[in-house]
């Protein structure tokens, strides 16, 4: 069994080299006949990955401990949901899905068969099937994924406790999801650039694949964020990490990218630059797995590795430097550029937004690469801790807030300065209103700037809105309720992009509330005893022991009280697990508009005579609001995907 | 220059020094007045919990020396003999390393999967 999938790997490794070679020469001798053998390679390679990945999912919910990856993250008694999320706990099975997921999009790519397509095609065709090639030698000759367990175990070592949660299930997929998109764009891309034929059709697909790796990259960061606070049992849902730098990274130039795309499609413009921002976006996604295999030292995550960073930092220096000699070949190609007539109009806030983008994505990547390469120099070795983050890229990312309610204000070209005037003055009505909110309620100075910069953004998209609606209706007799309607079906790449600027301001919001006013207390109680934290009063009423075959629980009841109601019982509880000998803290949230009470268990004796524990208990205001954010994130995304048709 | 000034200002306090148990017991003395981060595996039977105060004392050890640690707070997941841990903090001249900060390093095959 396991022989079929890696023979599969292997021919599909072939056929994917073959394909390469093919689309070059469609290419060179402009052939039909080629081109359709490229495209049946790249269909053959999807089908017999797709065999490889069948076989390896069938191995896993048959539990044959006989393979290596199936012995190391599952165990008999692992929930079949979980045996799903075991497949990306291993090194090689994730990078194994990822270029699984390249053949998927490759395929995908084919089967669109358009006439408009024919001459860009065959490149995207040969960068794709370079890229199958390199995941594919990956999984099967540096590290085999079907490699046999040297000696068999009767029972599998099991997956990670804190990995078994529905965070943890669509996290890592959504990612490699993002990442695989971002490298068809990158096909695409290449594609435009080496044949001079830079097609509307062409474009739209771009901003299509854009839109769609944007978005499930985005939501893949804020599940495991989520996955991070409600698990790990730490109170938090960022540390600065390498490795969640490295997800976050991508994203953001992927934001870059996405906005100067969209300003290509309106103006000539920006042209040079989005190519530099798809190249890097490109060569982030491989510095992701570069950093998580070991490539750079977590100083949070494990020192275990995997033998593919050399490769894959090859790979990057491959990319960056093709494209570059690429963009100097075919130099010719790109049209000449317009340069907006002034930075105070959209165009030039787009442009600003660009460049912040850039900046933040560069100092994040001194602070993730600095420690390692001060030490590969030999030099003390350092750690930057997470302030360092917090000071440095905080204030950028308020800025970034700040400048997407600036820009719908700005007109295209050159802004009218009456027009600004005029809106200037909501902004300002909305800015004294918040400022007198805030000072009324006395929440604190941080809180008064944020609220303010965020404020802004939300305002001005709900202009934009109102003057829509109210055009619409004055025009055509539209009732609002159908105006909106007709304004945001119409226009689906701009309204779906407001919505993911709402949910922006509301992730803001989110982080802005649970970073500067979190409260936390630790304390160790009796049955019987209770302890106050802000408006909330627990009482330790209850722990139960329990056992079943993967581990014995100690499940605690806190009665809580909030103003002297009951507000509700909390049952947080500590998890001796037997496979991996060692305590795990399952932690309890309870989520109000407002704020989290978020309640771990995370000490106990186990013993029924003194049930004294330790409660870790934490007051993070407005986190939830950073999910909802997640939530119109979602939408907006889905709405402007789904504006393909229209272009 | 702002966002100049800007990693001026992060810069500053947030770097701290990196050293394993031996390398600082050989020269730990010169930095004890700033924080620094100190890696190593928890000694067996060092560890002493005393959840009234809820003070946490245990030895790291690393390269055959040994630091003295003591932290207030909870003990963390994860938290056992063997287990490679960070400590933050600073080293007092009365031979005990006041941790600030203990920062668990995850083995192998409980790595997340980031």
């Amino acid at each position: 069994m396991a022989e079929t999938g890696h023979i599969a790997l292997v021919i599909a490794f072939s056929v994917a080299a073959f394909s390469a070679f093919i689309s070059i020469a469609a290419v060179r001798f402009n052939s039909e006949k080629l081109l359709k053998s490229a495209r049946i390679g790249i269909l053959t390679v999807f089908g017999l990955y797709t065999l490889a990945l069948v076989i390896i999912l069938f191995s896993f919910f048959t539990k044959d401990f006989s393979l290596r990856i199936v012995a190391e993250h599952t165990s008999r008694d692992l929930s079949p949901v979980y045996t799903l999320s075991a497949l990306y706990a291993d090194k090689a099975g994730s990078m194994f899905f990822w270029g699984w997921l390249v053949s998927l999009f490759s395929a995908i790519m084919v089967s669109q068969n358009n006439i408009n397509h024919r001459p860009v095609l065959p490149f995207a065709l040969l960068v794709l099937a370079v890229l199958e090639v390199f995941f594919i030698a990956l999984v099967t000759f540096v590290v085999n994924v079907f490699a046999r367990h040297p000696s068999p175990p009767l029972d599998g070592f099991g997956l990670n406790p804190l990995l078994q949660n529905a965070g943890m299930l669509v996290h890592p997929p959504l990612l490699y999801l993002g990442f695989a998109a971002f490298g068809v764009v990158f096909a695409l891309v290449i594609a435009s650039l080496a044949t001079g034929n830079i097609a509307t059709e062409w474009n739209a697909r771009i901003r299509t694949w854009t839109v769609f790796a944007w978005c499930t990259l985005g939501i893949g960061n804020l599940l495991g964020m989520w996955w991070s606070y409600n698990e790990l049992g730490w109170g938090g849902y960022w540390a600065w990490d390498p490795v969640e730098n490295a997800g976050l990274m991508p994203w953001l130039l992927g934001t870059a990218f996405l906005h100067s795309i969209s300003m290509k499609r309106r103006r000539n413009y920006l042209q040079t630059w989005s190519f530099y921002l798809i190249v890097f976006t490109f060569a982030f996604t491989l510095l992701s797995p570069f950093i998580t295999h070991g490539g750079i030292e977590s100083p949070l995550h494990g020192f275990y590795g995997s033998p593919f960073p050399p490769y894959i930092l090859a790979a990057i220096l491959v990319v960056i430097t093709g494209s570059l000699a690429l963009l100097f070949i075919r130099r010719r190609n790109l049209q000449r550029e317009d340069k907006p007539a002034s930075l105070i109009s959209r165009e030039g806030a787009f442009l600003i937004t660009n460049v912040v983008l850039v900046v933040l994505v560069f100092i994040m990547l001194l602070g993730t690469v600095l420690p390692g390469v001060v030490k590969a120099f030999g030099g003390t070795r350092i750690a930057l801790d997470r302030t360092f983050f917090d000071r440095s890229c905080g204030p950028i990312m308020l800025a970034l807030v700040f400048l997407m309610g600036v820009c719908p204000l700005l007109g295209w070209s050159r802004t009218a300065w009456h027009s600004v005037k005029r809106n200037l003055l909501y902004i300002i009505i909305t800015i004294i209103i918040i400022a007198v909110i805030v000072l009324v309620t006395s929440v604190g100075n941080w809180y008064a700037v944020a609220a303010i910069i965020c404020g802004v953004p939300l305002v001005t998209i709900f202009l934009e809105w109102y003057r829509g609606v109210k055009a619409r209706f004055q025009a055509r007799g539209e009732n609002p309720v159908r105006a909106f309607w007709s304004l945001l079906t119409r226009n689906r790449a701009r309204y779906g992009g407001f919505i993911v600027h709402i949910g922006i301001v509301l992730i803001a919001l989110g982080i802005i509330g649970s970073s500067f006013y979190s409260i936390e207390k630790t304390e160790t109680l009796n049955i019987g005893d209770s302890m106050n934290i802000s408006d909330y009063r627990l009482s330790y009423s209850e722990l139960v022991l329990k056992q079943d075959n993967q581990k014995v629980s100690a499940v605690a009841s806190l009665d809580v009280i909030k103003n002297h109601r009951i507000a509700g019982t909390m049952h947080p509880s500590y998890n001796y697990w037997f496979s991996h000998n060692d305590h795990f803290a399952e932690v309890t949230v309870r989520t109000t508009p407002a704020e989290d009470l978020f309640v771990s268990l995370v000490w106990t004796g186990y013993d029924p005579g003194d049930k004294s524990s330790t409660f870790r208990v934490l007051v993070n205001p407005l986190i939830v609001w950073i999910w909802v954010g997640g939530g119109f994130m979602l939408l907006g995304g889905t709405i402007a995907f789904s504006a393909e048709e229209r272009q | 220059m702002v966002v100049g000034y800007l990693l001026y200002l992060s810069f500053g306090s947030s770097v701290n020094y990196y050293f394993t148990v031996s390398e600082f017991s050989a020269k730990g003395t010169e930095y004890n007045d700033s924080n620094v981060r100190v890696a190593g595996e928890i000694a067996d039977g060092t560890i002493d919990w005393n959840a009234e105060n809820l003070e946490l004392r245990f030895d790291v050890t690393e390269g055959g020396d040994t630091l003295a640690v003591v932290y207030h707070g909870a003990k963390p997941s994860g938290f056992k003999v063997g287990s490679t841990i960070l400590v933050e903090g600073k080293y007092d001249y009365d031979g005990i390393f006041r941790a600030s900060q203990i920062i668990m390093k995850c083995p192998s095959k409980y790595e997340p999967a980031e």
